[in-house]
């Protein structure tokens, strides 16, 4: 019986249906707010609003002609989008949507560790798509894609450890289920996070990967049908996933006023509240800046984001030894 | 500076009788300099005035003898030096040691006429493509281009490593970058551009042979197709260049219409680029916005011309279409429209963060290459040069209407940009301006078919620069020979200097700031 429960939290609530669904939701979201802020028009057809559209373009792409160029090498040109996409599912099976992670209950403590570095492998994946498609746009494409998580993940890993230490723990269960949400005790790591999310996922001012007048189609520009479904779909996810991450690490997960008996229903949606207030940033930042250049991409990495990321590691720990414990505040 | 009848004193006092000055011909004299005078003459001219520079060159084929003329520009008059060599031995000192900006000029005569110019030798076609034959020069008179055998295509050229660390990285023909087909041959090292060589003429039409074998009406529309954005530029260029010779009493009041369509034209191409430059820098908002705002624009163009590209308003002897009064209050308001948005956009193109990061300080063109390479249009505005044909050489009504000079000291691409932000500004006073003192009477007045004896040129403000036509008669209904040169042809040799010593990474947005349109330049 416990067997069966745990089948439908993987395949339907909140596992892998839940996520596909949420993403391709969470795609329109971003298309309308897009739409709306530059005064475009988009199709309204699929479903009320287009609300259909994303999960209609998935559809598009998976019946359409799949070209393998010459030259490619085979075997990581067909599986790295798949094993991309799986990967990034499963990170996001470690954060508690309805309060509980999908596969135990409370996780286990250092998972906070294990799903950043999942995101690293998907990021790594993505850039040997790209590697593996024998054109030069999809070389240069994918050596921009690693050249910038490598840089950019040294501060998300720091600021990623802000939250751990205020709540004195690496689960990510008991750092979303803090009394005090970091936010509220850091609130500058989560700018800080929140900027270098928007360079982890390659969107602007960050989007250098993605240059069409630079790079074409980046890694991109040799798939296809199923396998760019595929891409895409994992691009999709890894902005859920990183807006996840931020609703666990400093908006207090699926946390909110709670009436008793209706747990189960209102801890998904204010996960799903907080998840797409995130994504509405994200978005907006994107839509008011232009691209900055590669060189300046990274100077800001080095330069600037990784300097400040230290500085907001040692003023949390400080913090923590010297305010917040004394206090009792946040543990 | 020098003025008028300074500089032509001048040369008379320093050349004497080795030279002949033909007032009033092409410009406001011509002077007739041949056995290797044609150089010093220029010199003498640079000397005088620093804003001398070379509009344009057009090649003649006058049956025995081929005629190299250059147009020059300097602070106000208007001169043609004219050069003639022997067809059998068509040999021409080069002027490029003295005005680098005629390199391409020269180039151009060279692959259409034969004229060897010595100290500017290239190797191959400039703008024929390479499967045409040597030795045959199109734009001559003896030559007909349907009975031309091409010779097989030549191998493509493949990216090479140079010596050492350098690299040649070939951009184009065919680039996913590149909107139009143009080859730039570009050497880096690293990530830092050393050298730029372009390849221009892939979609070379032959637009000037085929004037020769048109009438002057057939040829307004088809020198219009040049340029599809430009193209009220293009047909003034050529009805005033033919005017210039025909002399018709062209009534007030289509003065003002041609400024308006002028006018009109240079907002929708502003916009545009404008806005393309957002998305070269991937600025989405900013491209959605501005090309939403170049709509209403271009419903306007429809309005008072009947289309919304090709108006063919402009024709010999005024206009061929009136504003109504009915239509004025419209067009008023929808200009006022766009008023009220410049200080939004005029803010964002001054001082958004990511924007200055992406174009302060790049693609810098100092004052003095700005003038050495003769550029053109916002480009040289951009770089404190103030040349603006409107004002220097007011044509039709811009005589009459107060408009500012818009002038940027620091030469980058930010500065090229908010030239023409301020000049959308400054299009919409000139517009409010003539549409309030619109004369009345006739639009057009009817002229002869056929055009006297004669040659003029006819310089104007196109959006993107410069635009100069030259336009020679023979006494019959066809043109003996036009000369097109477009803006972005003289803004080119601005590009090549100020990609060199820049990361690769700024090709994109210093190229988008010359507002380029290679399918003009190609003719």
């Amino acid at each position: 019986m416990i067997d069966l429960i745990l089948i439908f939290r993987i395949l339907v609530f909140p596992g892998f249906t839940f996520i596909l669904f949420l993403t391709l939701f969470c795609d329109w979201v971003e298309r309308k707010l897009e739409a709306r802020i530059q005064n475009r028009v988009g199709p309204m057809v699929a479903g009320p609003g287009g609300i259909l559209q994303p999960l209609a373009d998935f559809i598009k792409l998976l019946t359409k002609e799949d070209i393998e160029p010459r030259g490619v090498k085979k075997a990581v040109f067909r599986f790295a989008p798949m094993v991309a996409f799986s990967i990034m599912v499963f990170a996001m099976c470690f954060l508690p949507i309805d309060g509980a992670s999908v596969l135990s209950s409370g996780g286990f403590s250092g998972d906070l560790i294990v799903i950043l570095a999942f995101a690293t492998i998907a990021n790594f994946l993505l850039f040997m798509a790209g590697w593996a498609s024998a054109n030069p746009y999809g070389t240069i494409g994918s050596a921009r894609v690693l050249t910038q998580f490598l840089g950019y993940d040294i501060p998300l890993y720091l600021l990623a450890l802000t939250p751990a230490f205020l709540v004195g723990s690496l689960s990510v269960f008991e750092i979303a289920g803090a009394a005090w949400p970091a936010i509220i005790l850091a609130p500058w790591a989560f700018v800080l996070f929140i900027i270098t999310l928007q360079a982890e996922l390659e969107k602007d001012p960050f989007d250098v990967p993605h240059s069409e007048s630079e790079v074409v189609g980046g890694l991109e520009t040799e798939y296809t049908g199923a396998k760019l479904a595929f891409l895409h779909l994992t691009r999709d996810v890894q902005v859920v996933f990183g807006s996840a991450l931020v609703v666990t690490l400093f908006l207090g997960g699926a946390n909110g006023p709670m009436i008793a008996g209706l747990e189960w229903l209102l801890q998904p949606i204010y996960f799903v509240i907080k998840l797409l207030i995130v994504v509405v940033i994200s978005e907006y930042i994107t839509t008011v800046v232009a691209r900055l250049r590669i060189d300046q991409v990274l100077t800001g990495n080095w330069k600037i984001l990784l300097p400040a990321a230290i500085i907001s590691l040692m003023i949390t720990v400080a913090l923590v030894t010297w305010v917040y414990n004394p206090l009792s505040i946040g543990v | 500076m020098a003025s008028n009848i300074d500089m032509i004193s001048l040369l008379q006092s320093k050349f004497g009788e080795k030279i002949q000055i033909q007032p009033g011909v092409s410009g406001t004299a011509s002077i007739v300099a041949n056995n290797g005078l044609h150089h010093d003459v220029l010199a003498e001219m640079i000397a005088a005035d620093e804003k001398t520079g070379i509009v344009a060159m057009t090649g003649l084929d006058f049956g025995q003898t081929l005629g190299v003329y250059y147009h020059v520009r300097t602070a106000k008059p208007f001169f043609t030096i004219k050069a003639e060599v022997p067809k059998a031995d068509p040999k021409i000192r080069s002027v490029v040691d003295i005005h680098p900006g005629a390199r391409f000029h020269e180039l151009e005569v060279t692959d259409l006429f034969g004229v060897v110019f010595v100290g500017n030798e290239y190797d191959g076609h400039f703008v024929l493509s390479e499967n045409w034959p040597d030795g045959v020069y199109p734009l001559r008179k003896d030559v007909d281009p349907t009975k031309v055998k091409l010779v097989p295509t030549p191998e493509r050229e493949a990216n090479l490593p140079a010596e050492g660390r350098q690299v040649k990285i070939i951009i184009g023909p065919q680039h996913p970058a590149l909107l139009e087909p143009e080859k730039f041959s570009v050497t880096v090292d690293g990530e830092t551009v050393t050298k730029v060589e372009p390849r221009i003429g892939y979609v070379h039409r032959g637009i000037e042979k085929s004037t020769e074998s048109r009438t002057y009406l057939q040829d307004i529309y088809l020198v219009e197709r040049v340029c599809g954005i430009c193209n009220p530029a293009h047909a003034y260029g050529f009805v005033g260049a033919v005017e210039k010779i025909l002399k018709p009493d062209v009534p007030e009041r289509a003065r003002y219409l041609r400024v308006i369509a002028l006018e009109l034209n240079r907002l929708h191409s502003h916009l545009l680029v404008l806005g393309h430059a957002g998305l070269e820098i991937g600025y989405e908002t900013v491209f959605q916005y501005f090309w939403r705002d170049r709509e209403p624009i271009m419903d306007l163009i429809e309005l008072t011309s009947g289309n919304r590209v090709y108006g063919s308003l402009i024709t010999v002897g005024g206009v061929r279409r009136d504003i109504t009064a009915e239509q004025i209050p419209k067009i008023k308001s929808v200009l006022n429209d766009l008023r009220g948005k410049i200080p939004f956009y005029r803010k964002i193109y001054l001082d958004e963060p990511t924007i200055r990061l992406r174009m302060k300080e790049v693609g810098i063109l100092s004052r003095e290459d700005a003038l050495k390479l003769s550029v053109v249009g916002p480009i040289a505005r951009g770089s404190g040069v103030d040349i603006d044909v409107r004002k220097d050489i007011p044509y039709e009504a811009y005589g009459e209407i107060p408009f500012k000079e818009i002038v940027y000291p620091d030469g980058d691409v930010w500065a090229r940009m908010n030239v023409r932000m301020d000049e959308v500004e400054e299009s919409l006073n000139i517009l409010d301006y003539a549409l309030d003192h619109l004369p009345s009477g006739p639009i057009r007045v009817d002229v002869a078919r056929s055009v006297p004896v004669g040659e003029a040129v006819c310089s104007l403000e196109a959006p993107r620069g410069e635009l100069f036509y030259f336009v020679k008669s023979n006494g019959t209904d066809m043109p003996e020979r036009v000369k097109i040169r477009t803006p972005t042809f003289a803004n080119i040799p601005s590009f090549l200097k100020t990609a060199i010593g820049e990361s690769i990474a700024d090709i994109p947005s210093n190229f988008v700031s010359l507002d380029p349109c290679f399918s003009c330049t190609d003719r």
